[in-house]
């Protein structure tokens, strides 16, 4: 049977090695080296759960159990921001790229929901359609503006005449991949444009009135902003996308130090691969190494990233990861980031150093794959 | 007896670890040979990027220094030489312009390392900085990147190949890169898109034998913070605080 190797370590105190055997008995046993056990040669076998035999005092046990429930505390102590609940019925949620793909989902969820929601895009005729859309399916209409989220002055005015906003849901992208040396500046430029300039101006835009909003309700207001798991890691192909999404995160990052003593709550949307037309657009341009490389994250619907994303907004988290291997993506790439669910935070502490393994794993099997692609066309 | 074995199970996970990751890692480590090679220092006339400049020549590399201003440059120049006695080539360009960075690429000699060490850091709240400086970080600092390395890429892949060493793309970040704090949006923003970049970079370019280096320093005394704290002070829009990281080195 194979043995599985679990490292605790926490903070001022012991390093358990627990060692899990199943014995050809059927019988589980720890075997525990423990700093306060004087019993060498051999380690004793520190029975739990299941095993019939107690020799050890089960007061080895109280610092295996108590430990992670200590430490859950202090963590519970130190997370910051606090955690709140961010209401969205009868509040103003400004969503852009909201005439389709993820922003229209978030759109239609956010109007079910009881939520006042304005809709800010490009193309007047397909916000038109949109507003069909989530009339039909919700009854309710929603506000529609149409602007250039790279025009700074446009984005101003569609954002004054919306209203103070309560929810500022920043889901507008667009996503090129290609080689860079390949890519034409242009194209590099139009994402960092759009992606990260056009984030900065509906931020700056909104900000006052969101503030002053704040302070008159009483209640917590929040600032959207969707990345994408190309934002928290960088694969072939995504060189101007993933500087874009990176990005985001740096100004989210510093904004939410700004924004806190205002009851402004920050949060990142991290989603895979999303059925969208963005995402039908984006995979026919994709170079084969992209495809391999991106194809180790499962995709998911426009409708389930919404509900995740909505979900993440209204509980005030940072960070919201859309499927498990996003969850798992987050947890490797937590860095420095705040995180104000104590359980989050636990699993971010316990599981880094396993996390970070697993992320080296698949860089190892990324470069592999690129080697193999490249000795391919050599060979043809 | 019985602790020796005690001790060799406790180290033999940890032995396991490390064979198995040495066997992982990637990409595999090289040495990048600088002597005898082009070393290009982006902002080399002043701070890291002169310091760079210096050290590069005293290993033996041919250095170029590019940067806006034609008379720091000269003023670097001779500060190289009066400390190296070694003779750096100058290269006046914009990095926000692709075409001028074109242009001085194609002036010089084909790069064997490519040191991006330009940048500007005017840190305020989002709340109050203007869309200009904004604009402006993010246009020196990441696109004048990508522009450096769209512009120097060809030529490098060849002379990769043509000279069978390993290349290198270095990428100066900030420990703001890797983390935003207060006053940080516009300045994290774009130092944290170099590492998206570099990410993915490193993929599309490992095959030509070409590696790629963020460097995170702390706050570094240089004219480039002077500035940046200064924006600070004498308007006293800025709330810094102490961050135990950026120390001043």
């Amino acid at each position: 049977m194979s043995g599985l190797i679990h490292r605790l370590s926490h903070s001022h105190s012991l390093v358990l090695l627990v060692y899990i055997h199943i014995a050809p008995s059927q019988e589980y046993r720890w075997i525990g080296v423990h700093r306060a056990q004087k019993q060498a040669p051999s380690l004793r076998a520190v029975p739990i759960l299941f095993s019939q035999h107690s020799m050890a005092s089960p007061l080895l046990l109280l610092p295996v159990l108590m430990a992670p429930v200590v430490f859950a505390a202090v963590l519970a102590f130190l997370v910051r921001p606090r955690p709140v609940r961010v209401p969205i019925k009868g509040r103003h949620v400004f969503i852009t790229g909201g005439s389709s793909g993820i922003g229209l989902a978030l759109a239609r969820l956010a109007a079910a929901e009881g939520a006042h929601v304005s809709i800010l895009a490009r193309r007047a005729a397909q916000l038109q359609e949109a507003r069909d859309a989530i009339r039909l399916a919700t009854g309710v209409d929603v506000a529609i503006f149409s602007a250039d989220v790279r025009d700074a002055d446009a984005v101003a005015k569609a954002v004054e005449a919306a209203g103070p906003v309560d929810v500022l849901v920043c889901n507008h992208g667009v996503f090129t991949p290609q080689e860079l040396e390949k890519q034409d500046l242009e194209e590099v430029r139009f994402m960092v444009e759009v992606n990260l300039m056009g984030t900065f101006n509906l931020i700056k835009a909104a900000l006052p009135t969101m503030k002053q909003r704040t302070k008159v309700t009483g209640l917590p207001a929040s600032i959207a902003i969707m990345s994408s798991q190309a934002g928290q890691v960088g694969v072939y192909g995504y060189t101007a996308y993933s500087a874009s999404k990176f990005a985001l995160r740096g100004l989210a990052e510093a904004l939410q130090h700004e924004v806190i003593a205002d009851d402004i709550h920050v949060s990142m949307i991290f989603p895979p691969d999303t059925e969208t037309p963005g995402f039908a657009e984006e995979h026919r341009r994709r170079p084969d190494l992209t495809n391999i490389i991106a194809g180790s994250s499962g995709g998911m619907k426009a409708d389930d990233v919404a509900k995740k994303a909505l979900d993440g907004i209204k509980s005030s988290r940072f960070i919201v990861p859309c499927n498990f291997e996003g969850t798992m993506l987050s947890i490797a790439t937590a860095g420095l980031s705040p995180q104000s669910s104590f359980l989050t935070a636990l699993a971010e502490v316990l599981g880094a150093g396993f996390m970070r393994f697993m992320g080296l794993c698949f860089q190892w099997n990324w470069f592999s794959s690129i080697e193999n692609w490249h000795s391919k066309k050599k060979g043809l | 007896m019985a602790s020796l074995f005690f001790l060799f199970l406790l180290l033999l996970p940890f032995a396991i670890l490390l064979l198995v990751l040495a066997a992982i890692v990637r990409p595999r480590p090289v040495r990048i040979p600088l002597k005898g090679r082009h070393v290009l220092v982006t902002g080399g006339s002043s701070g890291i990027g002169l310091a760079l400049a210096l050290r590069a020549a005293a290993e033996g590399a041919r250095v170029t220094i590019l940067a806006r201003d034609p008379s720091r440059l000269q003023d670097a120049r001779d500060a190289i030489l009066l400390a190296t006695g070694v003779d750096v080539t100058i290269l006046a360009a914009d990095v926000r312009d692709p075409e001028a960075v074109c242009r001085a690429l194609e002036a010089a000699d084909p790069v064997d390392v490519l040191v991006c060490s330009h940048g500007v850091f005017l840190p305020q709240e989002l709340e109050r900085q203007s869309l200009e400086e904004v604009r402006f970080m993010v246009e020196v600092n990441l696109m004048g990147t990508f522009h450096l390395i769209k512009a120097s890429l060809p030529t490098m892949k060849q002379r990769a190949k043509e000279s069978g060493l390993p290349a290198s793309i270095a990428i100066v970040s900030s420990q703001a890169g890797q983390v935003g704090i207060y006053g940080y949006t516009a300045y994290s923003a774009s130092k944290f898109g170099l590492r998206g970049l570099a990410e993915a970079l490193q993929h599309e370019v490992i095959a030509d034998n070409i590696h790629i280096t963020l460097v995170f320093p702390p706050d570094t005394d240089t004219p480039g913070l002077a500035e940046g704290v200064d924006n600070c002070l004498y308007s006293d829009r800025c709330h810094t605080f102490p961050f135990p990281f950026l120390n001043a080195c």
